[in-house]
């Protein structure tokens, strides 16, 4: 038993399943109060990720200059670009409807966290993708973005008129760091639960008691409910 | 709201007692996979994607030999905007700073160009059976300062009204020059023919991928601004956040763009760094809104929550909930 | 060498600019931003389907 505790593969595995169940990380229910169309706009920025990294790795299997000289080529970055356009479209849907319910509330605040970094790197990453087209927009975007990197002594060591850099910074390290704040922010919201709504006044509902003696409705089963007619329309 | 009635109503919501239904995340994930996958599908038969040309040291000297010429002067005099940029090109400026705050001198020089030998003097060096432009540029070379500062400065006063001949070249009223008309007129030919782009680009190893170079020598003239304005890229156009042709650009950028449209920052020497000291404090902030008064009290003043959760507030509450 | 590209509508225009006081966007860029505060409208007010099970 002493020899388990002092596992570090032990702890790491028993403080994961403690805090990530699999009834947790894969529900098959979610909180009645989940019932307005803003809630979609979380999978809708996952899933326009999921494009661009499917794309992108087209793009890549071929090399950099591939998309200037074959039609199937463009069409690739075109999907590559359009994914990058509704990645952002939805994510700030996403970040408003967030703001507006205050979700870091009830111990959620590396939930807000985490997303929001993963928006601030996120930027980068896409600039390091314009300035990697090799085209008059790549040299244009990288001659005017150098000016600011350079005011703040990034220019030193991030220099966006080097492409090879750049293209390496924008196929490997950002989308890297982009995906494992994306990865933590999910388990995070696994973790905790989507936030639920404010107290009104007026419903009589009160703060719940620090201690409450009423076993919690197990999150992985539905209570005895009539699974017909349940949550979104397929 | 006291501050222990605020902590335990941010308990209250740590964890939801209510009811739950039936739910299948996997499901919404691939209909979102789909959603998704058919919208950047549609939008790319509807519209496709940008693809401007780049701009080429020769393209540029071949239609605006003049512009080519001045700026090639600026670069050997270090008169240009790269010749005189300072860290992290060269000593020759000390770059912005924020009050005492000096982060582009304090980098240092991490990506040395010096811009009379590197655009013009080391390419043309290069150059064989050219004795005459090769004691050009050791006439140049051997002058004093004063002298060359002379030359180049006539010049470029000269430049100011010079015209482009039918073959490319560049003609100026006769002045006293010293040798640069004839290291001038050499750079042109070699720009011309396609032999800068490539010079500046392998001069020291074979393979290279770093355009800073080319790139620099460019933007010191007018032939990419010329491009951006008739596609409203420029700064002053809230450029930013534009892309070539009708294309929606990177709309995100519009806050920092903003800033550079008003003052102190439209006009500051310092403007680079201002926006990005404001740019910086506020994406701390939007990081940190758990945390700060004010911003996290927004939501629940402005109810908007209550028509994401209308549902729930109009369904009765559960006994004992 | 720049591929055309073989698109339902072609883009590859300057763009048309919308001016408002010092604002100065792209047709295409106010469309987006338009867009989304419509379609974040639409979510928050569109109805959803109500649960019918027992809580």
């Amino acid at each position: 038993m002493s020899a388990q505790r002092r596992s570090w593969t032990a702890r790491a595995r028993e403080r994961a399943v403690g805090a990530l169940p699999p009834e947790k990380l894969l529900p098959d229910s979610q909180p009645v109060y989940m019932a307005s169309w803003i809630y979609v706009f979380g999978v809708l920025s996952l899933a326009s990720l999921v494009m661009i990294i499917a794309s992108g790795s087209i793009l890549s299997l071929k090399g950099p200059a591939w998309w200037h000289v074959t039609g199937v080529g463009h069409f690739f970055n075109s999907i590559h670009l359009w994914s990058v356009e509704l990645f952002f479209f939805f994510l700030v849907i996403h970040l408003w409807g967030k703001y507006w319910m205050a979700a870091w509330r009830g111990g959620r605040a590396r939930v807000w966290m985490t997303g929001a970094v993963a928006f601030v790197v996120a930027v980068p990453c896409a600039l390091t993708g314009y300035v990697s087209q090799q085209n008059f927009d790549a040299q244009w975007i990288s001659t005017q973005a150098k000016d600011g990197m350079n005011a703040v002594g990034v220019g030193a060591f991030f220099n966006v008129t080097n492409f090879g850099q750049m293209y390496s910074y924008h196929v490997l390290l950002l989308p890297a760091a982009v995906v494992a704040l994306v990865a933590a922010h999910i388990l995070l919201v696994r973790k905790h639960g989507i936030v639920p709504p404010f107290t009104l006044a007026d419903r009589g509902e009160l703060p719940a008691r620090a201690a409450d003696p009423e076993p919690a409705p197990d999150p992985g089963r539905v209570p005895e409910a009539d699974p017909v007619g349940a949550g979104r329309a397929p | 709201m006291s501050r222990e009635s605020r902590r335990r109503e941010d308990e209250s919501y740590r964890e939801w007692h209510g009811a739950y239904r039936p739910y299948d995340i996997l499901r919404e994930a691939i209909i979102a996979l789909g959603v998704v996958f058919t919208l950047a599908v549609g939008l790319t038969i509807l519209f496709s994607s940008p693809d401007d040309p780049p701009s080429t040291i020769q393209s540029w000297s071949r239609s605006d030999p003049v512009d080519f010429v001045t700026t090639a002067t600026t670069e050997l005099d270090g008169t240009s905007d790269t010749g005189s940029y300072g860290p992290p090109y060269n000593h020759n400026g000390d770059g912005q700073h924020l009050a005492f705050i000096h982060l582009q001198k304090w980098l240092g020089v991490s990506h040395p160009i010096n811009t009379a030998q590197d655009f013009v003097l080391a390419p043309l060096r290069s150059l064989t059976h050219q004795p005459a432009l090769q004691t050009a540029i050791s006439t140049y070379q051997h002058a004093p300062t004063t002298t060359q500062t002379a030359w180049t400065g006539a010049y470029e006063t000269a430049l100011g009204k010079a015209t482009a001949t039918r073959t490319g070249t560049v003609t100026v009223t006769p002045g006293h020059y010293g040798p640069v008309p004839t290291i001038m007129s050499s750079l042109l030919t070699f720009a011309q023919s396609g032999g800068l782009d490539g010079a500046l680009l392998t001069s020291k190893q074979f393979y290279q991928t770093d355009y800073t170079k080319p790139l620099l020598f460019m933007a010191d003239g007018g032939v990419l601004t010329n491009r951006a304005q008739q596609q409203h890229l420029l700064g002053s156009q809230w450029g930013m956040m534009n892309e070539t042709g009708s294309y929606p650009g990177q709309v995100w950028l519009w806050l920092y763009t903003f800033w550079y449209q008003i003052k102190p920052f439209s006009t500051s020497a310092n403007g680079d760094i201002l926006v990005m000291a404001v740019m910086g404090a506020l994406t701390l902030a939007f990081i940190l809104i758990p945390f700060l008064p004010g911003i996290r009290d927004l939501p629940r003043r402005i109810p908007i929550y209550k028509l994401i959760w209308r549902q729930h507030y109009h369904t009765k509450p559960a006994p004992g909930a | 060498m720049s591929f055309p590209a073989a698109a339902v509508f072609n883009l590859n225009h300057p763009a048309h600019t919308v001016h408002w006081h010092f604002f100065s966007m792209s047709a295409s860029n106010v469309v987006v931003i338009v867009l989304m505060l419509v379609v974040f409208a639409v979510a928050i007010l569109a109805p959803f389907p109500r649960y019918r099970g027992t809580e």
